[in-house]
């Protein structure tokens, strides 16, 4: 279960507030989507729960299974479950998605997979989400489109098996085919794993018509202003968010 | 490619001449060392590719000059260089095109990453004295990236693994590597 506590969150080169008093709660096997317009925190919501350098927790706490993981290098929170499918994946010239993805499962897993059972379980991965194989061999990223960039995501994903996923923006850069399916290997993924959780974070709701999530939150000026189910995501298409009524967000999503 | 060069120097300087006369690919790593290296294209349309891969500690230089003796040669460099600790490392690359050598290629693409304060500097010349030449060059001195640590160490990996297979891959920069020739530099790789 992840718990996210009052969290406040600010920029630590220029003390830039983006986050304040953030509650929510995400139990085992619920899927969340937080919705909201540019610039209200969502992409640090995410940032932040994986440690990233930039931002620093000003007060709160972010709990997974009752303990605290602020005092957490993002090695160590992705150890323990959390799995964060980047909005722009990273390219990183010189390192190869076999070596990369390799290196990483040893760390999560604690134990070095022969080669042999590792590249058939990947290539079996890279056909469930259809990328070319000889994308393994690839340095990281370099070169790949949007699309094949997210389903690499996908791919890690499936590999190194997390409880946590937050999904940042997976739906954007990805046409309608390709989105339907990194959206199927995410919801087997979820029929083989039942504990797993989602937080899909998006601005469109034809991802959540794929993933179906039991709860829908608006952010905006930094913490969650409404919670509904599905029908709140259409209403925000249909009248965009300048229309909407709001509630106050602790009560509604702890 | 018709040659393919190793070299590796330790912890010594050094001078280098090269007459290259057909397709050639040279990897020069090199551990703690100055280089002078000159580089003549002498036959006409032929092509270099040069890796020069460089682990600094204390105050060294790397002097590089390829001269486009001949038309249609065609010349590629490509620097990396780590300065690990507070040393001094500069870079003069120096790609020399003259009037006589018509629809060359002339590029260089340099790099070093500073891990801790060490002082860098990159000169990249090109000296070209015709209008048909396709030339292209880059330098880049910064550290490590943030973003791609981040990257790395969300996916479970330490950051000393992150580190080492950044590492691994800025300064051995191109497949086609033999690694079983250059087993003295990879150890070194691991010790930074």
């Amino acid at each position: 279960m992840l718990q996210i506590k009052k969290m406040s969150c600010s920029t630590k080169e220029d003390d830039l507030s983006i986050l304040d008093n953030f509650s929510l709660t995400i139990k085992e096997g619920e899927t969340h989507a937080i919705m909201g317009p540019n610039g209200t925190g969502k992409s640090t919501l995410a940032k932040a729960i994986m440690g990233h350098y930039q931002y620093k927790i000003t007060s709160g706490d972010i709990l997974l299974d009752g303990e605290s993981i602020l005092h957490l290098t993002t090695d160590e929170r992705a150890k323990k479950g959390l799995f964060l499918c980047m909005q722009d994946p990273t390219v990183i010239d010189g390192v190869s998605n076999s070596e990369f993805l390799r290196t990483a499962k040893t760390s999560i897993t604690g134990e070095k997979e022969n080669l042999y059972s590792f590249i058939k379980n990947i290539e079996k991965a890279m056909d469930d989400v259809s990328l070319d194989h000889n994308m393994l061999h690839r340095s990281l990223n370099k070169g790949f489109s949007g699309g094949e960039k997210k389903k690499n995501e996908i791919l890690q994903m499936k590999m190194l098996k997390p409880s946590i996923i937050i999904l940042d923006e997976l739906d954007s850069g990805l046409d309608v085919d390709s989105l339907r399916i990194v959206c199927e290997n995410i919801e087997k993924y979820k029929e083989e794993n039942p504990k797993a959780s989602l937080l899909i974070i998006t601005h469109y709701p034809r991802i959540l018509q794929y993933l179906k999530p039991e709860y829908v939150h608006i952010l905006k000026d930094g913490c969650i202003q409404k919670t509904g189910g599905m029908e709140l995501a259409l209403e925000i298409e249909k009248n965009g968010y300048s229309s909407m009524n709001t509630i106050s967000g602790d009560e509604s999503n702890e | 490619m018709n040659k393919v060069l190793y070299i590796i120097d330790e912890k010594k300087d050094t001078n280098y001449q090269y007459n290259i006369c057909e397709d050639t690919v040279i990897y020069h790593f090199s551990i703690d060392s100055s280089s002078k290296v000159e580089i003549n294209l002498l036959t006409e349309g032929v092509t270099l590719y040069y890796y020069y891969n460089n682990i600094n500690y204390g105050d060294h230089f790397l002097n590089i000059r390829v001269n486009h003796k001949e038309s249609n040669t065609h010349s590629e460099l490509y620097n990396h260089g780590v300065n690990v600790e507070n040393g001094k490392l500069d870079y003069y690359v120096e790609g020399c095109v003259p009037k006589n050598s018509s629809h060359c290629i002339c590029n260089q693409e340099n790099q070093i990453m500073n891990m801790m304060d060490g002082k860098s500097t990159i000169f990249p010349n090109l000296l070209i004295d015709n209008y048909d030449v396709d030339s292209n060059h880059s330098a880049y001195i910064g550290k490590l990236s943030e973003e791609k640590l981040f990257y790395m160490m969300s996916r479970g990996l330490t950051e000393e693994e992150a580190n080492h297979l950044l590492l691994n891959g800025f300064l051995i920069n191109s497949d086609s590597i033999d690694l079983s020739k250059i087993k003295k530099f990879i150890k070194e790789i691991k010790k930074i």
